[in-house]
């Protein structure tokens, strides 16, 4: 499944936003996702996609910063081998 | 001088979610304390509770629950509940004047919980993000100061087992003394999960499960009691300076005019009389009245070996003679030990046992203990009762000891009785705690 749909899966299920609503073009603050529910999302993202988000402070704006950062993260990862287990 | 009227309640217990239906079941003698239906109570020398039924989706949105912990969770339904009860306007000046004071002795103790369980047994590395802000305690009185835009005076207390009491007599003297004229105050706790019911049990304070009714065993002031019972939720009040009450058509459901707190500085868990004499002592003093002038005692009465005996001692110095003619219940053999929310909860019994005119009981006293002579009502609850003015004891590890007092509202002018403002919850009643009007003289 491409990362987006995955991505719109996620915040359906844990932040009861509606399908509608999460256009890649939609931005996060219009969402209602504040800098502290962008943590709250990269943590959900981490169990979804088993890569770990980096501490790197990274501009995420849209709903399609995150597809990017996402593919980004898992081609990064992809490459250092198998991630430690962190889903709690 | 400054008066302080209750003009709102909120409640979530064991024994009901709104006011009315918990003070009812605790004049019908009914335990909230049952068997805990939880994975882990198999490791528990004694799997017992006094647990809340409550659904968290039908008070909060999806994301919002993401970051309230079970404790902030109860807080600000019940702070919904007595905000709504009260029916004050509050305008964006009077918010900069409205306070919030809650008590928690164990914060938001289930995301604690289930962080540490995440790292060390399931071997994860990481904690959920919110784990920070929903454990700490000042969290459920934060998120009412947010929710309701509240911007005078926030604090969270921590005296254990006295924790809301405090919080209630610290927001009266703050509306006494002129710095708020609004103060949302209570307590919340919400303890319930493995790692804080073994840390009880470690302590050999915990009831032994009684082998004939699970719903039986916390047995205040009787010579079997073996200990507490772990209870959860919360209780707050809305308090109001009295003036702003008179200008309304307003319920009040009585006036606080007493606080007394005192420390034992002597042991981090036993009592003493003298420390709890003089609590009682200063209450008493604060409210400018007489020691014959209290009706009820809703007593800190955990049901421990100590605390009882300790409490009916300090009763008799405080009272003298006059300590067995006053009727003493503990409601914690029914809604349980609510720790940091305790204080508040067994305040609003008091507030509702004066109004009504009756004086819920302490169950499963069957077998009186020589130490515990007074009047403990338990027989089951009683009507038709002179209450005035009543007290409730708090009493905590660490030494800190609170005692409230509250008297039936009297005031030179009139203030009617809201009628039918709560119909949706104003059933029942064979203690008629509905048909007060308030007021008088």
């Amino acid at each position: 499944m491409p990362t987006l749909e995955r991505l719109q899966e996620v915040m359906l299920k844990n932040f009861d936003l509606k399908a509608e609503a999460l256009e890649p073009k939609a931005r996060l603050a219009d969402l209602d996702i504040d800098s502290l529910g962008v943590i709250d999302l990269m943590f959900c993202v981490e169990d979804e996609f088993k890569i770990t988000v980096s501490r790197e402070q990274v501009e995420l704006d849209t709903i399609q910063d995150v597809v990017t950062y996402i593919d980004h993260l898992i081609a990064e990862q992809e490459t250092a081998g198998p991630q430690k287990e962190t889903a709690p | 001088m400054r008066r302080v009227v209750v003009t709102g309640l909120g409640v979530i217990s064991p024994l009901g979610n709104d006011p009315s239906t918990f003070f009812d079941n605790l004049m019908a003698g009914k335990s909230g304390i049952k068997r805990i239906d939880a994975d882990f109570c198999e490791r528990l020398s004694s799997p017992i509770a006094a647990s809340v039924i409550f659904d968290a989706s039908a008070y909060f949105p999806v994301p919002k629950l993401r970051a309230l912990d079970r404790v902030s969770q109860f807080a600000l339904a019940a702070a919904g509940q007595a905000l709504e009860d009260a029916a004050t306007a509050l305008s964006e000046e009077d918010r900069v004047r409205t306070g919030v004071f809650l008590g928690s002795g164990m914060g938001g103790a289930n995301t604690t919980d289930e962080g540490y369980r995440n790292l060390y047994a399931k071997g994860s590395d990481r904690v959920k993000p919110y784990t920070v802000l929903m454990a700490m305690s000042n969290a459920p009185a934060s998120w009412i100061g947010i929710e309701y835009g509240f911007k005078g005076p926030n604090v969270t207390v921590s005296t254990a087992c006295s924790s809301s009491a405090v919080a209630i007599g610290e927001a009266w003297r703050r509306i006494k003394s002129g710095e708020a004229d609004v103060m949302l105050a209570g307590g919340a706790e919400a303890p319930l999960n493995f790692g804080t019911l073994k840390a009880w049990e470690a302590l050999k304070t915990l009831a032994l499960e009684d082998a004939v009714d699970p719903s039986a065993s916390c047995k205040p002031f009787a010579k079997d009691r073996t200990g507490l019972v772990l209870g959860e939720g919360a209780a707050i009040l809305v308090l109001e300076e009295y003036r702003r009450v008179a200008r309304r058509a307003a319920r009040i459901y009585g006036e606080i005019v007493g606080y007394g707190l005192s420390t034992d500085a002597v042991h981090i868990t036993r009592p003493t009389v003298e420390g709890q004499a003089r609590a009682m002592q200063l209450a008493i003093k604060s409210a400018e009245l007489d020691a014959r002038q209290i009706d009820y005692i809703n007593a800190h009465g955990t049901g421990t070996l100590q605390n009882d005996g300790v409490e009916t001692s300090a009763i008799k110095r405080v009272f003298g003679e006059r300590a067995y003619r006053i009727p003493v219940s503990s409601t914690k053999s029914m809604h349980g030990h609510l720790l940091g929310a305790a204080g508040a909860i067994e305040f609003v019994v008091t507030l509702l046992a004066m109004r009504a005119s009756a004086v819920p009981p302490t169950i499963n006293l069957h077998t009186p203990d020589p130490e515990c002579d007074l009047d403990y009502v338990a027989e089951g609850g009683r009507l038709d009762l002179e209450t005035k003015v009543v007290m409730s004891n708090s009493f905590a590890f660490g030494g800190t000891n609170a005692v409230l007092i509250a008297r039936k509202p009297q005031f030179a002018s009139k203030i009617r009785c809201r009628q039918g403002a709560r119909q949706a919850s104003t059933r029942v009643v064979g203690s008629g705690i509905h048909n007060f009007s308030a007021v008088s003289s």
